[in-house]
């Protein structure tokens, strides 16, 4: 199969010439690396015609920090707090991501005690991810109030992550073998509090911002994406859920206790922002009622299998494992030599760099205002496309 | 204007049916800047959501301290928090900001990367190693990330340094706050032996009792 591989500037010359004297004059126009609705430092070539945009070309790199490479001179252990850095807002389930990685290659047997605890903080983190999108969402369609309510109820999350872990944003908490420490003492109690509270929370989401006119006008029928071409191009997590695609590892490949819980997968229709937008509203409450199911549930064991001071050498060959964050399916790849406890080369399948390429068949012939409303339901985190 | 007349040298003049006070332009004049900071709204990764924390969220809003009023254009702000990686492609990009951002401009470096490049100072072929060898950098805040309430520290320290510093005729000669002073009746060989004393006191220490023995908090 041959790839015809093109640069940026060849691109832009080339629809240069194609213009034609009766046409309208297209052109292009630099959004980011520094922009408000880009959540970072995404920059993204608009080939414009007036206020249509024809073409989305992102161009990456602006936080590449090297960290495949780093990976390849750290251990295991050490390679999990990378990850953390990476998809910020889940990152623990990043660290879970690496840790399965390597318990699968040695076949560590966890007990259930480990695994409660990661499903728990994962779905935890999922709900604050998500929380966290949809007050950024408000904002960028010109809605202030939803990003205060978010982030209020966010902090509540942080607040049992930082009793327990220590840390608010990039935790470190999963790692091969186990996690780092035993659950405070307070944090069943906490988390059951949390939930209670922000159950009617969510409800009070929907009549602020889902309700409302202009909310629905900016997200309804713009940006659609259908099943097929969210396939083809590796779309995965609420986005292509979003398409009618119901692939959710931890319904079709469980790990954790996930096949031990009860749990719908939220599935949209259309494939347009608002059926983003719902789904996942609907996973946040879906992993509400799943962390109920579990907190009482706990059992007794230890939370460390693994001695963290000993040596992890993988056997020889290639090991991959994957698992759904909070925007798709994340899998680590690595090739161990057998010899060292480090990797010869280790790579992240990430979900943001595949789905924000969606961007461009979203918003091909529609206005720039729905490129920020469908830039914002992709809910990237560009730390996690360039790693 | 109780802080305008406690922070500024004055000459306050008592007159029958009231009274006038002298002091110098330049003091007033960091005082309005010092409380009135407009940031620009650039992160990169991690602390940037640290950043909108402080900045813009409910629970800690950095509008007490005059500064929350970020700004996306670089033309309209005067101070920019960089919050995350910087790496060599963002380089060039982070110097034209500053570049266009109004005069006089502070910054602040939020994060173990923006201090020494963090995480990624070994083996990384692309990461800056901190971001003052791109532009001068007025306040560090160490963390990964740091906490919001750290922020707002190195918010504080810029606001000291703005208001004893910079003057309009002199401009670009800052003056450092001296925040770690020591008391003066309080030596280093002092602290240090109490440190070691905790230490030893602690190093002993049985965990599942303590635990058993704290009081958690029960509220939200």
């Amino acid at each position: 199969m041959a790839v015809k591989v093109s640069t940026l500037d060849e691109r832009i010359k080339l629809t240069d010439s194609a213009d034609s004297p009766l046409d309208t004059q297209e052109y292009f126009i630099n959004m980011g690396p520094q922009h408000p609705a880009t959540h970072g430092v995404l920059r993204l070539m608009l080939k414009l015609d007036g206020e249509t945009v024809r073409e989305v070309i992102p161009v990456l790199g602006y936080i590449h920090r090297g960290i495949e490479k780093i990976g390849e001179h750290s251990t295991y252990r050490q390679f999990v707090h990378l990850t953390d850095r990476c998809d910020y807002l889940s990152a623990m389930m990043n660290n879970w991501a690496v840790s399965l990685m390597v318990e699968k290659a040695l076949k560590v047997e966890l007990n259930d005690r480990i695994e409660y605890i990661r499903t728990i903080m994962a779905e935890l983190e999922r709900i604050q991810s998500h929380m966290l999108w949809w007050g950024v969402l408000g904002m960028d369609l010109g809605a202030f109030t939803p990003f205060l309510y978010g982030f209020r109820d966010r902090e509540l999350i942080t607040d049992i992550f930082e009793e327990t872990i220590g840390c608010r944003l990039t935790m470190n908490y999963i790692q091969p073998g186990g996690v780092m420490d035993d659950i405070h003492p307070n944090f069943v109690d906490r988390v059951k509090k949390v939930i209670e509270y922000a159950k009617p929370k969510i409800d009070e989401y929907e009549e602020l911002l889902s309700g409302n006119v202009i909310i629905q006008e900016r997200l309804r029928n713009v940006g659609v994406l259908s099943a097929d071409k969210a396939t083809s191009l590796g779309v995965t997590g609420p986005v292509l859920r979003a398409s009618g695609v119901p692939l959710d590892l931890r319904r079709v490949a469980p790990y954790g206790v996930y096949d031990k819980v009860n749990f719908e997968v939220a599935v949209g229709s259309v494939g347009d922002c608002w059926d983003r937008y719902w789904v996942r509203i609907e996973e946040i409450r879906q992993s509400m009622s799943m962390i109920e199911q579990l907190i009482d549930n706990i059992p007794a064991g230890k939370t460390m299998l693994m001695k963290p001071a000993k040596k992890t050498v993988l056997p020889e060959g290639s090991h991959y494992a994957q698992l759904e964050t909070a925007r798709g399916i994340l899998g680590i790849y690595a090739v161990s030599d057998g010899v060292s406890d480090k990797p010869v080369r280790i790579h992240m399948r990430s979900p943001n760099y595949n789905n924000v390429w969606s961007a461009d068949e979203m918003t091909r012939d529609s206005r720039i205002g729905d490129l920020v409303a469908n830039v914002s339901s992709i809910d990237i985190v560009v730390p996690d496309i360039d790693r | 204007m109780g802080l305008a007349t406690e922070k500024a040298p004055e000459y306050i003049e008592r007159m029958p049916g009231g009274s006038f006070m002298l002091t110098r332009m330049d003091q007033v004049i960091n005082l309005a800047r010092a409380n009135s900071l407009w940031p620009l709204t650039f992160g990169t990764s991690c602390c940037a959501i640290e950043m909108m924390m402080a900045t813009g969220a409910s629970r800690h809003d950095i509008a007490r301290f005059g500064a929350e009023v970020a700004r996306p254009s670089p033309r309209q702000a005067d101070l920019i928090i960089i919050a995350g990686t910087i790496v060599k492609r963002m380089a060039p990009r982070l110097r034209t900001l500053y570049e266009q951002m109004a005069e006089p401009r502070y910054v602040i470096a939020t994060g173990a990367c923006t201090i020494s490049g963090g995480p990624f100072i070994y083996h990384s072929y692309t990461t800056i190693r901190g971001a003052d060898e791109i532009i001068p950098v007025d306040v560090y805040v160490p963390g990964c990330p740091p906490r919001p309430e750290a922020l707002f520290y190195g918010l504080l320290t810029l606001q000291k340094m703005i208001k004893s510093g910079e003057t309009v005729r002199k401009p670009g000669i800052r003056k450092k706050p001296v925040l770690s002073a020591l008391p003066p009746d309080v030596s280093m060989k002092e602290i240090e032996a109490q440190m070691q004393e905790a230490l030893e006191k602690d190093s002993e220490v049985d965990v599942e009792k303590t635990r058993q023995g704290l009081k958690w908090p029960t509220g939200i």
